[in-house]
């Protein structure tokens, strides 16, 4: 690839995108300074966790999208692996068997597959573009499945939801039929009691403390508690950069990472907040615009489930944080601390920029 | 299969999907409004308290002094272990550990375990009180191993004269589940933040509100662990009074000693403005027990003994007056016109009831011969006073003796006073349902009958007989460093002067030749005026025999004997009750006798 090449493909960059972006990594990485007493060494780690992030999104977005293609099953597979990996070298946290050390830095495979299930979903639906038919849904079930079972037994039962969501919604607007659609709700629904039953005690807690947080107020509601303190008290336009009591007398728990949300809402109040989630409202619609101009279904597929991956891990990470969802280990995409979370995040920016560049390659 | 694209496009389900995650939003920003606009109020409360923690800090018991600056109460340094019962320890466990290092029993335990009960507040309890000076050291030298409990310094009241201050100046003991409920109702919480105790009886208790003080305590922001943070603010303890008591504790020991081990109560009162000198009441007790929670066999000692050495006999032991009570009725009979001398009887031995029968017998057989009131005093005639009740009759007697406090409270200020009895046909016949007999009458007027009277209430009597101009409660507290004696003013009986001379001279010649308590006043320097008196515990059948030396212990007569001295400028009057004494003037008058020699001495 030559220089000239490479210049207009950076030139090509969406610099909305890419604004709003900024906007929302910079705030965070304020956020996540104030949340911590060792300001210094979190915001190195953090600007390291940023340029592996950004090095890998300008890798991506300048590679050949026709590579990024014919490598998605490969990819897809070596992700399974690395899950498998999990099972026999990884070692726990919190009593659940999540991550891989890399020697350099520590990493969740669970959280690749937030890119690689939609890669191989795209893909499968791509190759099969004329011939779509309940077959092609079965092989899409197992794509899932698998990683599916293999996070659950970690266990891992947020993110294992959280990724079958994403590829739920993939096979959607892959064409499902709404009959179908309409039978696996009904089933869901049906089998929720024997769900209900399966889990874990500490998972069922959760869910019951999340209708009424103050009735185990030491015990399993703490955590909600302690984080809608720092929001509610945080009022209309909160305490101030800094400023966040509830954090820095060590009340809110993982304030760097799962609460950053909590931090910030307490520091900068409800404005703050309508400011951010117009920021991430905006970068939805951009993204939206984007995949309405791509052109075949690899693409399209792709990159519907990239945002959707961002924006559930959006949802969830606010809904715990408020006290609407229980408390499910989902960070806030490019705002809180953690390097797993942020180089994903940013590679599926690289693919959807990448995709949106090259929207006429692939079609071809 | 081309159904599905044709009826919905890959645009169309994008668009749906975009609309699920914006409508989410929606909830999500409508749930921020609802934390951070709404419920503000409710969520800043909660940041607030959250953080915010009163950690109180105690104030010091005032220390109690007698009239010569001798410590009665005071607070002494102890060094206690303490754990958080909200650590819930296995105290089994803890107790185990702790015996490798210093002595610790299963009463400590069970001492702990009742203060967890009362205390539902406490941070911080003591599982072990009062380390020697060797086991705090070897506790220090180990505390690494226990990072579950600490070694705590505190003070604790002591009681440096034990038994023989205990009836006056009460005790204090941990706070109650019924102390909470009565400092609520007196709304005082905020003077009880971190207090552990509370003055029970006696002085402790009257006094509370000035010897107690008011706790300080300091605001503080902490973090999660409840370490804090920093220091908001500070209010410093105001510590509680020192006061001075009435009573010479040093004279007060020579009593006790000289009732040997006999019960009883001696009460000493200045009749110029109605100090008490001596306040006892035997036997006694160790009030240094009670401070932090008497245990069980130490109580059920106390509390069943037969002596009854909880008894604050002084104002709580009701005993009939006996000849104690003639000097009052004499006085009525004067001031009622009655028995004036010269007017005297020849005494038979007896006293035979107008109209029938019955006979009352003088203590002694044969009689007393030419007999007038001063006489009748003198050598406490019966006969005199049975023909005197008779025709005075309860009204006019019951109207002269409460005028001197007999069947009300004197006052003092100390709580739990009985106000004895002056009986009438009235309450006779509420309480037995049963008429009023005339020989009841004649009994009443030599101190037998119904009439109850407390050793207080002689005493007070015996005071206001030698100055009637005595304006004042009996008192015990003397001055304190705040409080000034205010509500004290008593009404002074309203007697005549002049019928007093003649009750003077009764009781002066009951020390002189011929008198019932001669023996008293021989080799005495200043002259002692008095009155004996004996008081039936065991009625005899008529026609029986009282014999000392056969009687069981426990039935045998109460000596009472009140006095007052010097007689021509009367200084101090008391009152002495041996139970089971025997006679007045031997068993009661010595120790009297004793009071007034080192009283005396000392000016």
């Amino acid at each position: 690839m030559d220089i000239t090449n490479l210049i207009i493909k950076l030139k090509k960059i969406d610099q909305l995108l890419i604004g709003l972006l900024c906007l929302i990594i910079i705030v965070g990485l304020f956020t996540v300074a104030s949340s911590e007493k060792l300001a210094q060494s979190i915001i190195m780690a953090q600007l390291i966790n940023i340029f592996v992030g950004v090095s890998s999104m300008l890798l991506i977005i300048l590679s050949d999208p026709k590579k990024i293609f014919s490598l998605a099953p490969l990819i897809y597979l070596l992700s399974l692996f690395l899950l498998v990996l999990v099972q026999f070298f990884g070692y726990e946290v919190n009593g659940s068997q999540r991550w891989l050390n890399l020697g350099l830095m520590k990493f969740q495979p669970s959280e690749l597959l937030k890119v690689t299930l939609p890669l191989a979903l795209a893909w499968l639906y791509h190759i099969n573009e004329s011939k779509i038919s309940w077959k092609t849904h079965i092989v899409a079930i197992l794509i899932i499945l698998i990683p599916f079972m293999l996070i659950l037994i970690q266990p891992d039962l947020g993110t294992a939801l959280m990724i079958s969501f994403i590829a739920l919604s993939i096979i959607f607007c892959a064409g499902l039929s709404i009959k179908l659609i309409g039978w696996g709700v009904i089933i869901l629904l049906l089998s929720s009691p024997f769900i209900w039953n399966s889990l874990e005690s500490y998972q069922q807690s959760r869910i019951l403390t999340m209708f009424d947080p103050f009735s185990d107020a030491l015990g399993s509601g703490y955590q909600t508690i302690q984080s809608m303190i720092a929001l509610g008290s945080g009022g209309l336009i909160g305490k101030g950069w800094n400023n966040a009591q509830q954090t820095f007398l060590e009340f809110l728990p993982e304030a760097s990472t799962d609460f950053i949300f909590a931090v910030f809402s307490e520091e900068f109040g409800f404005i703050g907040v309508i400011a951010i989630l117009s920021i991430y409202f905006l970068f939805l619609l951009r993204c939206n615009f984007m995949i309405s101009r791509m052109q075949d279904t690899f693409s399209r597929l792709l990159s519907l489930g990239l945002i959707v991956s961002i924006f559930l891990g959006l949802i969830i990470n606010l809904g715990m944080i408020s006290g609407l969802l229980p408390i499910v280990g989902v960070p806030l995409p490019f705002f809180s601390y953690g390097g797993t979370s942020m180089v994903v995040s940013l590679i599926s920016i690289g693919i959807i920029m990448n995709l949106y560049i090259n929207k006429t390659l692939i079609a071809n | 299969m081309q159904k599905f694209q044709i009826r919905y496009t890959f645009n169309q389900r994008l668009n749906f999907m975009m609309s699920i995650i914006i409508v989410l939003m929606g909830i999500i920003v409508l749930r921020f409004f609802y934390l951070q606009v709404i419920q503000y109020d409710f969520y800043k409360t909660k940041s607030i308290s959250n953080s915010l923690r009163t950690i109180p800090i105690a104030s010091l018991r005032g220390i109690i002094y007698d009239r010569n600056k001798q410590v009665l109460a005071e607070n002494r340094l102890i060094y206690n272990l303490e754990i958080n019962p909200e650590d819930n320890l296995n105290l089994d466990e803890v107790k185990n550990r702790l015996a490798k290092i210093i002595h610790i029993t299963d009463t400590d335990i069970s001492n702990y375990k009742k203060l967890v009960k009362n205390n539902i507040y406490a941070t911080s309890l003591p599982i072990k009180i009062d380390l020697s000076a060797e086991e705090t050291a070897h506790f220090v030298a180990h505390q690494f191993q226990f990072p579950d409990i600490s070694i705590l310094q505190r003070q604790e009241r002591f009681y440096p004269f034990g038994e023989l201050s205990s009836h006056a100046v009460g005790y204090i003991n941990r706070i109650n589940s019924k102390d909470i409920q009565d400092i609520k109702n007196k709304n005082l919480e905020s003077k009880y933040n971190g207090v552990n105790h509370i003055g029970k009886t006696g002085i402790e208790y009257f006094y509370e509100d000035i010897i107690h003080g008011r706790p300080g305590y300091q605001r503080v922001e902490v973090n999660a662990q409840n370490d804090i943070f920093r220091i908001i603010e500070e209010i410093p303890p105001i510590n509680g009074d020192n006061i001075s008591l009435t009573i010479d504790i040093r004279l007060q020991e020579k009593i006790v000693k000289k009732f040997e081990n006999k019960k009883g109560a001696f009460v000493a009162i200045d009749v110029n403005n109605g100090e008490i000198l001596s306040y006892v009441s035997q036997p006694s007790y160790d009030p240094n027990l009670f401070i932090n929670g008497i245990n069980f066999d130490a109580w059920d000692q106390l509390n069943n003994n037969s002596t009854k050495p909880l008894l604050n006999r002084v104002i709580a032991g009701l005993y009939p007056p006996g000849s104690t009570l003639k000097p009052f009725i004499a006085l009525s009979g004067i001031e009622n016109n009655l028995r004036r001398p010269p007017f005297a009887i020849e005494d038979p031995g007896f006293f035979q009831m107008p109209g029938a029968k019955k006979i009352f017998r003088d203590w002694k057989k044969g009689g007393h011969g030419h007999v007038d009131i001063i006489k009748a005093i003198a050598v406490s005639c019966d006969t005199f006073f049975y023909g005197l009740g008779l025709e005075l009759g309860m009204t006019k007697m019951n109207r002269t003796l409460s005028q001197f406090y007999f069947g009300e409270q004197t006052g003092l200020d100390l709580a739990g006073e009985k106000k004895g009895l002056l009986a009438t046909p009235k309450w006779k016949q509420k309480t037995y349902k049963k008429p009023w007999y005339g020989g009841e009458t004649a009994i009443t007027a030599i101190g037998q009958g119904f009439t109850q009277v407390t050793p207080i209430q002689l005493a007070y009597a015996t005071a206001l007989l030698a100055n009637p101009k005595l304006n004042k409660k009996p008192h015990l507290l003397l001055y304190s460093t705040k409080k000034e004696l205010t509500d004290i003013d008593q009404k002074p009986p309203a007697i005549n002067p002049a019928s007093l001379k003649t009750i003077y001279q009764g009781m002066e010649d009951v020390t002189q030749d011929g008198g019932t308590a001669a023996f008293i006043g021989k080799k005495s320097k200043y002259k002692i005026a008095a009155k004996t008196g004996t008081a039936q515990v065991f009625g005899l059948a008529q026609g029986e025999e009282y014999d000392e030396d056969t009687l069981p212990e426990h039935l045998k007569d109460h000596a009472l004997f009140i006095a007052y001295a010097p007689a021509e400028k009367p200084k101090v009057a008391v009152a002495v009750i041996v139970e089971n004494g025997g006679h007045g003037s031997s068993a009661a008058g010595p120790i009297a006798k004793t009071f007034f020699d080192h009283y005396f001495e000392e000016f």
